[in-house]
């Protein structure tokens, strides 16, 4: 192959060019110059009205490292993604392969009936949630009490010791349906062929599946998992539209601190967006950093494998 | 919207009608109200857009309103929105360009704050006489300081002040029930037979309702409540935003007084006792006011507003009035203060970049004249008292509303309000930040049981808050305002009579 | 359990397995659709019989609720307005994804590598993150409160993993497609709309539903732009604000919320089977 100049090269790829303007302008607006700019705002003592911002330097961050708010807000997003993921997956893994089984004859129907959370906007869920689970009437407690199950109503989302959970369980519920689309897809790269030859051997079923299957959609479940983690650290709308981050914080992922501290203060208190940045900066890049780790360990899982044989 | 109701039907007709009326609009029984045109009104551009905090001032802005702007040309939308919404929207609107003309600010945002940042413009300037119009209200309803700066008059007053802001309201059966048959606006519970009464109305229930509701999950009523039982335990604070728990004898915060700590351990001990409505932290302040017309609780610390909402929505709902509980019997008379005679709240400000400031000047006009407050008093009733205290002679007010405004004439006083005093502290109040958590969150938080020791976190909230005022005052001051710390105390005051203009001349 | 449904025990044949698993699948769906069907039966009941009465079938069954929450809330209006964003943001993400996914997927552009890169390290960045110079970026722009800002901004989610998406599928077809192109004198821009989209088909299937659903179910982005103005809130802001103001107009609520769902949901069940390849295809890619 002849080189070419650099020039010449840019100039033979000027329609390829013309091709990346639409997607790089969405991309470079909307997301790396968010990203930029956050660390900019960041460095501000700005209630984001007029033109009365400060530069402080890195007050922002030096302050967020005593903010205790901070702290239990971060950790809860973190502790929120470790009480669903695992069950969201194995949930969804397990109904997974009964769905998968091509004589059940109404699987596409509860494949649907699980799906249908998905599709309902958040806003809604949170108006069912509140109405089921209210401690005066509400059809849960009062079936709890009727079974005798307790003897005083539960106040699933005015607890604190118990709202996150409540809430994991209806993040759970709604979104199950999705990975469970997930590890269908996994399931179907699996050839029927290995079944059946299973069949003829005698093998049984749980065999089939912990020998012969899981390995076959285990890199998915990386994929999956992944998925799932930076889904479940967006737990945003949920939460705002049930509890707010209340009562007294005990539901205040790192979302819910950003919007309250950038655009919905307590009253008596400005909107700080500077000191939201850099709360937005620190979860972003530990997010990053997530995501990272997560590349190198499945890149090292993979390249075990051949071993495994 | 039917124009097909004629005559004028009375106060109470009106509300029955727009109670069945549920959300819908009612301006049909006021259609027959006389609002006047107003000539050389300028075109208007796009819709006025009104955005207050709702209640009963708001159906009357809702109802009159679009009247008035139909017979001035002008088409209008209006927004009631809790106060919680207010305070994430209006901010959010003014930074996108897309708020109301004219809003009430969020609870607790200083004016001088919102005119600081480029909330708010004057309105003199939309005004043919502004002197005549001021001149017609009762004296100290312009305040500099409160609702006037620089002499320019940014926030428009309709309402007062003196207002019972949480009192008891109960269900007079439940408390009769429990042995409290005696119990009105003359006579209130003590902090021991409150926690009987709301623990025998829930054993005589079954387990069905609850002695006391209270809608926790709107922060603020946690902090407005404790403050009102403190004062009536004899603490004397100030009653909202910056001003809220400040003692004036010696102007430093008193979160961790006897008094402060006393009113929520009353609080915890009904909790304690299973006596409070479960899901209370759940439940906004209306929700609550809904759930004890349905016998879910007994007894609640709420607004006069609840009257005529009450009277309106729950006619078979039989309750009662009395002023806040007290720790002993003997200090049934002790008096709740505020800050000055407008009811800031309820205040109007015009934006800054309003679209139609002619309009909703000529609307503040005829709200701000005789005619007005006497159409205004006769739906607002004592929920949000007309400013004009001659309208209340003309108004057709219930039984129960006239309870509540004689206690309020009985028990409310002005209390010294330092942004009056010095004008100067606004600067203060604009370099204010407010630490987390604050006095609400902190009872929210005890109440929540998340924090324990009552008077530990309490006397923690007071310091953090001294500390963060003095720290505002240190910025005001090395921006060339005259203040001090000294600025917020009143030792001098007389708390038994209201804090008058002379007083402060007096300063 | 796995001995109990062995081929040895004769009760157990594999058809009554199956019969049994129907069952067991049949009661976790009813709970699993239960708070919706729930909702669907309260938004029939009055307000003064959702809290007394707890079960599901209404005593004195209504409309009314229907009629107000129509009327108060603007469902129409919200209802348009996400239909509007989502179906705008679908088409913007899938033609720029696919455009940029081609080019960098298979063209030999000087650069590519370095956007790329850039690409994977965002992506995946959390939205509370980017938020607040999203809002001031559309601000500045004059779209701060425009429905075309809003849709612009909710492109913005996915595209990286949607260009990947794309670059991942084209770097796997044969090289000669555009050699053969270019043999027959076709144009760039024509090979790529005639020959390479339609080839992509599966990968637009997955960017067409995941966008929809994003979108569709997005919150925070138009929570703070279009909560401060009722004219232009997307279906979760209006329903999630008519909750706010209307707090004890149960019934509302849930007939609002029913009206909001019904269109989702009978759209997802005709094209249920896009939905499942297309999602499935978020994966395999």
């Amino acid at each position: 192959m002849t080189t070419l100049t650099l020039r010449r090269r840019l100039w033979l790829s000027r329609i390829d060019y013309l091709f990346l303007i639409p997607g790089l302008l969405i991309f470079g607006a909307f997301i790396l110059w968010p990203m930029l700019a956050s660390f900019y705002y960041s460095t501000l003592d700005w209630t984001g009205f007029g033109e009365n911002a400060k530069f402080v330097g890195l007050k922002n961050f030096t302050d967020l490292l005593h903010d205790e708010f901070f702290y239990a807000a971060f950790r809860r997003s973190f502790s929120f993604m470790l009480m669903t993921v695992p069950i969201q997956m194995l949930l969804a893994l397990v109904l997974a392969i009964i769905l998968n089984n091509k004589l059940l004859k109404l699987s596409t129907f509860f494949r649907a009936m699980i799906f249908l959370p998905v599709v309902t906007p958040v806003a809604v869920i949170g108006i069912i949630m509140v109405l089921l689970l209210s401690p005066f009437n509400g059809p849960i407690n009062g079936l709890l009490l009727d079974t005798g199950l307790v003897t005083r109503v539960v106040d699933f989302l005015g607890s604190p010791t118990i709202v996150l959970w409540t809430l994991a369980v209806i993040y759970v519920w709604k979104w199950t349906g999705i990975t469970l689309i997930y590890w269908l897809a996994a399931l179907q790269t699996v050839p029927d062929e290995l079944y059946e030859a299973a069949k003829l051997d005698g093998v049984k079923s749980w065999q089939v599946m912990v020998y012969m299957v899981m390995p076959i959609i285990a890199p998915f479940a990386g994929v999956i998992a992944l998925i799932s983690a930076i889904n479940a650290l967006n737990v945003f709308p949920l939460i705002q539209s049930t509890t707010q981050g209340g009562p007294f914080f005990s539901s205040e992922v790192m979302e819910v601190y950003i919007f309250r501290t950038a655009f919905a203060p307590a009253s008596g208190q400005f909107p700080r967006l500077g000191y939201a940045s850099a709360a937005g900066v620190i979860f972003g890049l530990s997010i990053i950093a997530l995501t990272i780790v997560q590349a190198i360990l499945m890149r090292r899982i993979r390249r075990k494998e051949p071993t495994h044989g | 919207m039917s124009n097909t109701f004629k005559g004028t039907p009375s106060r109470r007709a009106f509300l029955k009608m727009s109670a069945a009326a549920g959300l819908a609009s009612f301006a049909g029984p006021l259609a027959a109200l006389d609002v006047p045109t107003v000539a050389g009104l300028p075109a208007a551009n796009g819709p006025l857009h009104w955005l207050d905090s709702g209640g009963q001032k708001g159906e009357f802005i809702k109802a009159t309103l679009p009247e008035f702007g139909k017979v001035n040309g002008f088409d209008v939308v209006y927004d009631g929105l809790p106060w919680n919404e207010i305070g994430t929207i209006l901010p959010l609107g003014i930074r996108n360009g897309s708020a109301p003309d004219t809003f009430n600010l969020p609870q607790g945002m200083e004016p001088s704050v919102a005119l600081a940042e480029g909330w708010i413009q004057p309105y003199d300037d939309y005004f043919a006489d502004i002197a005549a119009f001021k001149a017609a209200y009762p004296a100290g309803s312009f305040v500099e300081g409160v609702n006037v700066f620089g002499g320019k008059t940014y926030g428009f007053p309709f309402s007062t002040e003196r207002r019972f802001n949480n009192a008891l309201l109960f269900d007079r059966a439940k408390l009769a029930e429990a042995g409290y048959d005696k119990i009105g606006p003359e006579l209130a519970l003590t902090y021991d037979e409150m926690r009987d009464a709301a623990k025998k109305i829930t054993e005589n229930s079954g387990g069905r309702s609850f002695g006391f509701i209270i809608g926790g999950n709107q922060l603020g009523r946690w902090g407005d409540s404790v403050t009102m039982l403190a004062q009536r335990a004899g603490a004397k604070v100030g009653n909202s935003a910056l001003i809220q728990g400040l003692d004036f004898a010696t102007g430093e915060y008193a979160f961790g007084s006897d008094e402060y700590v006393a009113a929520v351990e009353l609080l915890l001990a009904m909790r304690d006792d299973g006596s409070v409505f479960p899901g209370v932290l759940t439940i906004n302040a209306p929700q609550a006011r809904e759930f004890i017309t349905q016998g879910a609780a007994g007894m609640i610390i709420q607004g006069p507003w609840n009257v005529p909402i009450w009277e309106a929505t729950a006619p078979q709902f039989d309750f009662g009035v009395s002023p806040g509980p007290v720790p002993t019997a003997d200090q049934q008379n002790n008096p709740v203060y505020v800050a000055q005679l407008p009811n800031t709240g309820n205040m109007m400000w015009l934006n800054k970049a309003a679209k139609n400031p002619h309009q909703a000047a000529a609307y503040f006009a005829w709200l701000g004249s005789l005619d007005g407050q006497v159409a205004y008093a006769n739906v607002a009733s004592c929920a949000d008292p007309a400013i004009f205290p001659e309208t209340i002679a003309l108004a057709d007010l219930s039984e129960r509303a006239v309870q509540m405004l004689n206690m309020a004439e009985r028990l409310v006083r002005i209390a010294p309000n330092p942004m009056i005093a010095n004008p100067d502290l606004s600067k203060v109040a604009a370099a204010y930040v407010d630490p987390t958590p604050n006095l609400s969150q902190a009872i929210q938080g005890l109440f929540a049981g998340q924090l324990t020791d009552v008077r530990k976190t309490l006397t923690g909230v007071a310091d953090a808050r001294n500390k963060a005022l003095d720290d505002a005052i240190a910025v005001a001051k090395a921006a060339g305002a005259n203040v001090s710390r000294e600025d917020f105390a009143f030792a001098a005051w007389d708390s038994s009579r209201d804090f008058t203009n002379d007083d402060y001349a007096a300063l | 359990m796995a001995d109990v449904m062995t081929h040895k025990d004769p009760f157990f044949t594999p058809r009554r397995r199956r019969q049994l698993v129907s069952v067991l699948l049949a009661a976790l769906s009813a709970i699993w659709v239960y708070p919706l069907v729930w909702m669907i039966f309260a938004s029939f009941k009055p307000n003064s019989e959702l809290f007394s009465n707890p079960g599901m079938i209404p005593d004195a069954p209504t409309v009314e609720n229907y009629v107000r929450a129509w009327r108060e809330a603007n469902i129409s209006t919200y209802f348009f307005n996400t239909l509007f964003v989502t179906v705008g943001s679908v088409v913007i993400t899938s033609i720029a994804s696919a455009l940029m996914g081609y080019v960098l997927g298979r063209r030999p552009v000087p650069g590519r590598f370095a956007i790329m890169g850039l690409m994977v390290f965002t992506l995946f960045i959390p939205q509370g993150y980017t938020i607040i110079p999203v809002f001031e970026l559309l601000t500045k722009l004059g779209l701060g409160q425009s429905l075309w800002g809003l849709m612009l901004a909710t492109c913005g989610h996915s595209i990286v993993v949607f260009t990947l998406l794309f670059a991942g599928y084209f770097t796997q077809m044969p090289k000669e497609l555009e050699e053969a192109c270019r043999m027959d004198g076709v144009g760039p821009v024509k090979t790529f709309v005639y020959v390479m989209l339609p080839l992509a088909k599966p990968i637009i299937v997955t960017v067409v539903v995941m966008q929809s659903l994003q979108a569709w179910n997005d919150f925070l982005l138009p929570l703070v732009i279009t909560l401060a103005n009722p004219a232009m809130r997307t279906l979760s802001v209006g329903i999630y604000s008519f909750k706010g103001e209307n707090f004890v107009d149960w019934g509302g609520m849930t007939a609002a919320s029913t009206i909001a769902i019904v269109p989702i949901i009978l759209l997802f069940l005709f094209l249920q089977r896009y939905f499942i390849d297309g999602l499935a295809g978020a994966v395999k890619g």
